[in-house]
């Protein structure tokens, strides 16, 4: 039989990217197994020789990550693990990843296939070397622009077999608002430096208008085009490791045994998911502010606040996959709360792909076992391709983190209990602009506690600070002294643990971080502003775990015009965390404008010796409080995480702390205070119906806030949601919500 | 090997090196006639130094003397040991107390976050495997000081100068907390402050009230700035440093200096010395004892470093194949590789230290098959009990090798331990023949495969990931299993040589006698090259590298002269860490020259730097327009010690003599049954070649010579494989 030509490429039409994409999704909807891949032939006919390929594609996306990382301009790139690189098959698929930022491999095959489905392999042509970059939320899977994407195309005779792929999380996205995930934005336009995918360079190197490009359209150029160098220098290594592995090995053994890693890979986390999961329903909501209103006067369609519904369901289909559906989620709006749903199943998968896949070869097999369902018009599927994602983490993470906690109740439930905890993740970056004395225009963001927090309660012991960061496995929050370098005016007077903030209970969560930057030779201009999943207005839960409490949200504190030099001057007892901060001003010794935001503050003037704290990184509790051992909250004081008033409130020990440290505990008054709480819970509770009639009755008179009542009305303009809460709420048809 | 005479105290001509493991404290004497034996005692972890001596007793046996004959004849003892891991891992180091700038009293417990250090990448991605590090100080005994100074900004002149005073220091702080410490029972007071690297007078001040309220109280213990310990940018891993020697190393020096103490009873005259983490030896009185944490592997490095020098080799790979792990070290210019913040048992710290990179394949490695057909190769290891073939229950490396015929079950430690050939064969077949339907000889074909690239392919990262070209290297083939291996692990692979030598498997103990007396200095520094300066600026430059590099050599010169050395004595080796503006990372820089005086010398480091990038960096990735910054200089002080001499032999005929021949046995190589002569080792003379299939025995290891390779030996006895 003749060869058919692809015209224009001079390649047989079967070695085109398009082919191959559109034969991979037949082959799998035909036969439910990746490229139709029934048998793993060459596994079983020499499984070493298979090992041995696949060990090399793994080194091959280490080395990458260990030599690039080096380059980098933002300690997030280099250390905290706000990157990743990847090898992917010809249609986008991952085959080996680094260490990092795995999650977003989901955003690889949004990206090919934009560049497939509009003809790039014309124009402008897909060749071995080039290079691309992307970091736009509708066409390429980005979860927003401050997520830039490096890919760069392996091709043998003209045939692309694969893809070297990067992305790493750079300083300041070039948005009006400056920094990383700017809060204030109404659509796509004000998201900043967007761009689809598009070639940038050849022959592995950039262009140099690229470089122009960074200079011109963001405040942290210079920074901006060393992660970029780092990312094309990552992509570099592997694009040499691949040519190399394809000609050891030959091409067809090449394709063909990728083929068979993802679909074992595929099937070996079907098992997981089968093995650890209980077939059933797991409901979750979560809820977020956006206070708009009043921030500006140009756009009226986006002048206003509005209350957010994240609202999921998790379920197994009949293999076992997952199935996790976000209907009931509100629908997008002029705010930079939304996302397009590669970028949410990036979220989606911060929490799956690590749970499910660590004990085999973590690939693409893992996306075929999910089914993300985002209806059109929500926050995570607009049907505009004009909204602003800048923030989409923000309730990404929320989505997730629902997921997450079912799967953790899943574990509880099948006896795992050494895998359930608490599995909460909320983060928070400090960003902003500024122009120093000389004219010197910048913008930056603090990662530290996007770094890492602290880790959820098991059933069986407590949480511990500072322990992991859901979406990279590189927990590191960086050092103060690396920050100061980068960001002229902020400096620390405080880096530390919150006492007292986390999940309270049987176990209880590990203790969340807090930072007191104190502004100093701010110049001509700083504005600071917050990037994070979470505020203080709202928990971030991981709901439900037997009876402890939620990780407390993210507080945001600012004081302005302060008599922070008098304090120094006195005898240097300055606020050293957030709680702090509130504390000092509550008892007159801090003075100034002081103002703890329940939601993102926008944008704040900052000058000389006023202060930015904030907290985050908290963790749930697992188990009723009242249930602790007494030991552990005396030893809790003792270690200077609990503050006494917390331990009498919450646990009902009553202890003081002397000078020395010592911790002594009044059993008597203990006994007598457990003994009240218990009474009140007593007291304040009543049956469940009583307490459903009564909230029906809000329901039905409208008796709720203006921003509820609309907040649910748009997540009933589901359908399956409408009917959902109509069937809870046992409302009539023609009930008007 | 021979003691290199001029260099020797009078009449003293051995020199003695031991390396202790955590099973075995392995002894090498070096005589003058460049003859060397080797001792082997047990390490006994609860007295050090009864084990130093039953081992050095045991090489001085074997040549027919005392230890103390031993003692009284050698002109250096060398001693490393894992005292400061053990005392990491069971806790029983010093009472910490810690004096830090106030807000940052959590440093300790919050580790950075860093909680994955040392795992594997499964374990890694395993969120639940996640945890702290023991602490090496309670929290109740850290205490905050009010004070801070500015380190500097990317926006270098423009913003406040690195140094400045931003809150002054408060002595009411200090005190109070020194207060508590006392009244704590600390057994050693550590201080760090923020950016002190930069500018240390707050750190010492605070010490001098510190050891002020100490003197007055009538204690005498030790107060240790991180400044002074590790003056490098990074909090968190300068902590860690600071904790180290504050919790560990002071610990560790009353071990060393109670070997030492035995040693001199028994006859020693001279200072025992140990290894420095970066290369080099130092004597108990060293100041950041800290420094010696890793010990073992770095012998290995050294000796690797002096053989490269002898042979005349610019750049080697070294791969040493013991019983758990395969460790892979670069010299590159004849100089060791450095690791600026290594991971160490869970820490991060701020410590050069030679950059060795480990896989779990030894020898020792255990063989399994999970559910999935797939076959792992360790990390879990069968140490001194070898395989099932001698007292492990699961199947290992060895128990392959044996079962393929490569290793001799008769000839283990030169016949000291018999192995079971057949419980062997029978464990191999039924984890992984059956299994996987194959015969018991393509099954050991296939995990020999596997050990084999696993180690390929971590030797070929350590390479490509530095951007070298493979073939510029020769690789040095070390450790007890690294002959059986060397075969398998170079194959496929393009290297300028392979060699080895008659003791690889003491090679690391060979290589602490080599090690040079070093110290090195550093200091942090805040200095940008903006692209484009001019001579002026140029000029101001070269004023602050050439005044911190005078610093650093009056440190030197100060601190040697505590431990006996005179100044005259010493020699300076110089070099920067520099980094494109803007970049995170600072590269290690080495210079042929440590002097900078004028604009040209600017450009000369610049265009070392340079040189120093794109050898590791694609083009594209450089960046000079950005400008250039320097943040640390360092020089290291090196001075004369007794060094191992390596002897030339006649070249004698490529025949190997017949006394060398001991007999012909089968063995299965690649799928294959071939008939392999055997030959002893120490009967082979300088320029023999062994023509495959061969295997070359010795009491301590085997290297096997496959099919259509070849061993050359040299006129210095080392074995190139071909």
């Amino acid at each position: 039989m003749a060869t058919v030509m692809k015209e224009g490429l001079g390649l047989p039409l079967e070695k085109t990217l398009a082919y191959k994409l559109s034969q991979r999704d037949t082959t799998y909807d035909e036969t439910g197994c990746y490229w139709g891949t029934k048998e793993l032939t060459l596994k079983d006919q020499d499984p070493i020789k298979y090992e041995q390929f696949f060990s090399r594609l793994q080194s091959a996306v280490f080395a990458a990550r260990e030599k690039a990382r080096y380059v980098a301009a933002s300690p997030g790139g280099r250390e905290m693990g706000e990157s990743v690189w990847a090898l992917a098959t010809a249609e986008g698929d991952t085959l080996a990843m680094s260490l990092g930022f795995i999650s977003h491999c989901a955003a690889f095959p949004v990206s090919i296939k934009h560049m497939i489905d509009n003809d790039f392999e014309d124009n402008p042509g897909i060749n071995d070397g080039d290079v691309f970059g992307t970091d736009d939320p509708l066409t390429s899977g980005a979860p927003h622009p401050g997520d830039t994407y490096t890919l760069v195309p392996i091709a043998v005779e003209g045939e692309v077999i694969a893809w070297a792929c990067s992305v790493n999380h750079i300083m300041e996205a070039g948005a009006p608002q400056a920094g990383s995930w700017p809060v204030f934005t109404v659509d796509t336009f004000m998201d900043g430096f967007v761009f689809p995918p598009m070639k940038t360079g050849e022959n592995l190197r950039q262009a140099k208008w690229w470089e122009t490009l960074w200079m011109r359209r963001t405040r942290a150029g210079a920074m901006n085009i060393l992660d970029d160098k780092m990312r094309l220098a990552g992509c570099s290594m592997i694009h040499g490791s691949i040519h190399e592995i394809a000609e050891e090995y030959g091409v067809e053994y090449y394709k063909q045994a990728c083929k068979e890693i993802i679909e074992e890979s595929r099937r070996m986390i079907l098992d997981n998911m089968r093995s650890t999961l209980i077939p059933g329903r797991y409901e979750g909501s979560c809820f977020r502010i956006s206070m708009l209103k009043g921030q500006q006067t140009i756009w009226k369609h986006a002048d206003k606040n509005e209350m957010l519904h994240v609202h999921t369901m998790f379920s197994q289909d009949e293999k076992g996959g997952i199935v996790f559906d976000t209907e009931g989620s509100s629908r997008w709006g002029y705010h930079g709360f939304n996302g397009y749903p590669g970028g949410s199943d990036v979220g989606l998968y911060l929490g799956i792909t690590t749970t499910f896949a660590h004990s085999c070869k973590a690939s693409a097999g893992v996306n075929m076992n999910v089914e993300s369902i985002y209806h059109e018009g929500s926050i995570y599927n607009p049907d505009t391709e004009f909204a602003a994602c800048a923030n989409i983490w923000a309730q990404s993470m929320q989505m997730q983190c629902l997921s997450s906690s079912a799967i953790h109740r899943n574990f509880f439930m099948r006896g795992y209990l050494e895998e359930a905890f608490a599995p909460e993740d909320s983060w928070d970056g400090v960003q902003g602009s500024g122009v120093l004395e000389d004219g010197t225009p910048y913008g930056f963001t603090n990662f530290e506690w996007v770094g890492g927090g602290a880790m959820g309660a098991y059933p069986f012991k407590d949480g511990t600070p500072c322990t992991w960061a859901q979406h990279t496995q590189l927990c590191n929050v960086g050092n103060s002294e690396e920050f100061e370098y980068l960001i002229p005016p902020l400096h620390h007077l405080g880096r530390k643990l919150e006492p007292g903030y986390c999940g309270h209970g049987k176990y209880r969560g590990g203790v969340g971080q807090s930072s007191v930057h104190w502004m100093q030779e701010t110049g001509q201009r700083l504005g600071i502003t917050r990037g994070g999943s979470a505020t203080s207005m709202t928990t971030f839960l991981s709901s439900g775990m037997n009876g402890g409490y939620p990780a407390p949200g993210v507080i945001t504190v600012t004081a302005l015009n302060t008599n922070i030099p008098d304090l120094i001057k006195a005898d240097g007892d300055t606020p050293t965390t957030a709680g702090e901060v509130l504390a000092y001003a509550a008892k007159g010794k801090l003075t100034g404008d002081i103002t703890s935001w329940k939601y993102d503050p926008p944008e704040q003037s900052m000058g000389d010796n006023d202060l930015w704290a904030n907290a985050a990184g908290a963790s749930g509790g697992w188990g009723d409080p009242l249930e602790r051992e007494n030991s552990s909250v005396v030893e809790d004081i003792r270690i200077g995480q609990l503050p006494e008033d917390f331990a009498k409130t919450m646990y009902g020990v009553v202890a003081t702390k002397d000078e020395d440290g010592m911790v002594t505990m009044d059993e008597a008054a203990t006994k007598q205070e457990q003994d009240a709480l218990y009474a009140s819970r007593k007291a304040d509770s009543k049956p469940a119906v009583e307490w459903w009639k009564e909230q029906k009755a809000k329901v039905e008179s409208h008796t709720i806030r203006e921003e509820l009542l609309e907040m649910y009305r748009s997540s009933t303009s589901f359908a399956g949601y409408d009917k959902h809460y109509r069937n809870f709420w046992q409302l009539d048809d023609d009930f008007e919500i | 090997m021979s003691v290199s005479k001029e260099q020797l105290q009078k009449d003293k001509k051995y020199i003695l090196a031991l390396d202790a493991g955590g099973t075995m404290t392995d002894t090498i004497l070096v005589k003058d006639d460049g003859t060397f034996t080797v001792g082997k005692a047990l390490t006994n972890k609860q007295d050090e130094a009864a084990s130093y001596k039953e081992s050095v007793e045991d090489a001085a046996q074997s040549i027919g003397i005392t230890s103390r004959e031993a003692h009284e004849n050698a002109s250096v003892s060398i001693y490393a040991g894992t005292g400061m891991l053990n005392t990491l891992l069971t806790g029983t180091g010093k009472k910490v107390g810690l004096l830090v700038t106030r807000g940052f009293e959590d440093m300790s417990i919050m580790e950075g976050g860093l909680t994955y250090l040392g795992q594997t990448q499964s374990e890694i991605l395993h969120n639940q495997l996640h945890k702290h590090t023991r602490p090496m100080v309670d929290r109740q005994n850290v205490h905050g000081v009010s004070e801070r100074i500015s380190g500097g900004s990317y926006f270098m002149g423009k913003h406040i100068d690195p140094g400045t005073v931003m809150v002054p220091l408060c002595l009411k702080h200090i005190k109070e907390g020194v207060k508590k410490l006392i009244k704590a029972d600390v057994e050693v007071i550590g201080i760090l402050f923020i950016n002190s690297y930069i500018e240390q007078s707050h750190e010492h001040k605070a010490k001098s009230v510190a050891l002020d309220m100490l003197k007055d109280a009538g204690i005498d213990i030790p107060v240790v700035c991180s400044s002074d310990i590790a003056p490098v940018s990074k909090e968190n891993n300068r902590l860690k440093s600071l904790l180290l020697q504050c919790f560990a190393a002071e610990h560790t020096r009353e071990t060393i200096a109670d070997v030492e103490k035995t040693a001199i009873e028994d006859g020693y005259s001279a200072r025992l010395l140990t290894l420095l983490s970066y290369g080099g030896a130092v004597n108990v009185e060293y100041p950041r004892l800290y420094e010696t944490v890793i010990s073992g592997p770095i012998g290995g490095m050294m000796g690797a470093q002096v053989m490269s020098q002898k042979l005349g080799l610019k750049n080697v790979c070294t791969a040493d194949m013991g019983g758990t792990s395969f460790d892979v070290g670069l010299i590159v210019n004849n100089m060791l590789s450095i690791r600026k913040d290594p991971d160490f048992a869970g820490h991060r710290l701020a410590l050069p230290m030679v950059a060795i990179d480990s896989v779990g394949s030894g020898a020792g490695s255990a063989v399994w098959i999970d559910e999935y057909k797939r076959l792992h190769v360790g990390p879990e290891s069968a140490g001194a009990e070898v395989g099932i073939c001698y007292k492990y229950d699961k199947l290992t490396v060895t128990d392959v090798n044996v079962a393929m015929g490569y290793v001799d079950p008769d000839y283990f430690l030169g016949g000291k331990v018999k192995l079971d050939v057949e419980k062997a064969k029978a464990a191999l077949k039924k984890v992984v023949a059956d299994p996987l339907g194959l015969d018991i000889y393509q099954a050991g074909k296939g995990i020999l495969s596997v050990v084999n690239a696993q180690m390929r392919d971590a030797a070929k990262a350590i390479l490509v990931s530095k951007g070298y070209n493979t073939g510029d290297f020769t690789m040095m083939c070390y450790g007890g299993a690294g002959p059986v291996h060397m075969w398998g692990y170079t194959q496929d692979f393009d290297l300028a040589d392979v060699i080895t030598f008659p003791y690889a498997a003491a090679f690391s103990a060979f290589g602490g006698a080599c090690a040079e007396y070093l110290h090195r200095y550093h200091m942090g520094v805040v200095i940008s090259i903006p692209n484009g300066s001019d001579d002026a600026g140029k000029m101001a430059v070269a004023d602050k590298i050439d005044g911190a590099w005078r610093s650093l050599e009056a440190k030197a010169i100060a601190e040697m002269a505590s431990e006996g050395i005179d100044s005259e004595e010493l020699e300076y080796r110089y070099g920067f860490y520099g980094r494109y503006m803007g970049q995170l990372e600072s590269f290690e820089t080495l210079l042929d020259e440590g002097s900078a005086k004028s604009p040209e010398d600017i450009d000369k480091i610049i265009a070392a730097f340079e040189e120093m990038y794109t050898n590791i960096y694609p083009d594209g990735a450089r960046f000079p327009d950005a400008g250039y910054a320097i943040t640390e200089v360092f020089v290291q002080a090196v001075a004369p010690k007794a060094m191992p001499e390596i002897i030339e032999h006649e070249i004698e005929g490529v025949t190997p003599p017949e006394a060398a021949y001991v007999e012909t046995r089968q063995v299965s190589h690649e799928g294959e049954f071939h008939d392999f002569k055997v030959w002893q080792m120490s009967e082979l003379k300088a320029g023999n070649i062994i023509h495959g299939p061969s295997i070359i025995r010795d009491p301590m290891t085997t290297v096997i010579i496959p099919p259509e390779k070849r061993i050359e030996i040299d006129n210095f006895m080392v074995l190139h494989y071909r």
